[in-house]
């Protein structure tokens, strides 16, 4: 199972794209591309899930820490889940904290 | 065969090996694939990082039946039914005041179409189940 988390930061705007699987082994990785991200003044995080495969609760704790380290002045936007992950970030209501957003409204 | 898993980080890759092993032999679809692996992913690590407190023995076996699917894991953890487990007051709270975890069991027991728990001879047996489409009538099991 392999995971990439790729970052770059333009204009308050983080955007990570994700690849692989998301679960307990390879949430940490996503952590720490968030701390880094973090320490820089954001006003808004993108993360491009059209490639992230497989979602685990781990996955979602990511998605809590994003919310610890960023705080609530940072929009959350994850873009073009697939319907498997989208269904779980529904379930466990995510939804109610991020944007969600199809590939297009990128 | 039963595979046995003692890691929070072995147990991930095992798991996900049995299922698409069990859904190409049941010709299940991709969200009922997907579902079952979580399924199991969850109950597994549960029982690894909470059962066990980090490191502990968990034996896992899959099958096919003419209507189902079926992943089984069996423990000596403490007893516990993951059906006790309550995600209201996690469920409860913005997303963003939430402590991380308790979601993992609920998230299981959402995707599944049975779950069975049962207590035999010091062991925790889990029983995870998707329910095949009709028609369907491919019969095989497997242990990984």
């Amino acid at each position: 199972m392999s995971f990439e988390a790729k970052s770059h930061v333009w204009d308050g705007i983080a955007t990570i794209r994700l690849r692989g699987e998301l679960e307990s082994k390879s949430a940490g990785r996503l952590n720490r591309v968030i701390e880094e991200v973090a320490t820089q003044e954001l006003h808004r995080m993108v993360l491009l899930m059209d490639q992230l495969t497989y979602l685990s609760s781990a996955g979602l704790r990511s998605l809590v820490y994003a919310h610890q380290k960023l705080g609530r002045g940072v929009e959350i936007v994850l873009v073009g889940a697939l319907p498997e992950v989208a269904e779980t970030i529904r379930l466990t209501g995510f939804d109610r904290s991020v944007v969600m957003q199809e590939p297009t409204g990128a | 065969m039963t595979d046995e898993v003692s890691t929070p980080d072995a147990v991930g890759p095992r798991v996900a090996d049995l299922v698409r092993g069990l859904a190409e032999c049941a010709e299940l679809t991709r969200g009922q694939a997907y579902r079952l692996r979580l399924a199991a992913d969850e109950i597994a690590t549960n029982i690894v990082e909470h059962g066990y407190g980090g490191t502990g023995v968990v034996a896992v076996c899959g099958g096919v039946d003419d209507d189902r699917v079926w992943v089984r894991t069996e423990d000596r953890a403490p007893p516990f039914d993951p059906r006790t487990h309550c995600a209201g007051a996690v469920l409860a709270t913005h997303p963003a005041d939430r402590d991380p975890g308790g979601l993992g069991l609920y998230v299981a027991m959402a995707g599944l179409d049975e779950f069975h728990y049962e207590h035999v001879a010091g062991r925790n047996r889990n029983t995870m189940v998707v329910r095949r489409e009709p028609g369907e009538t491919e019969r095989g099991t497997q242990d990984v």
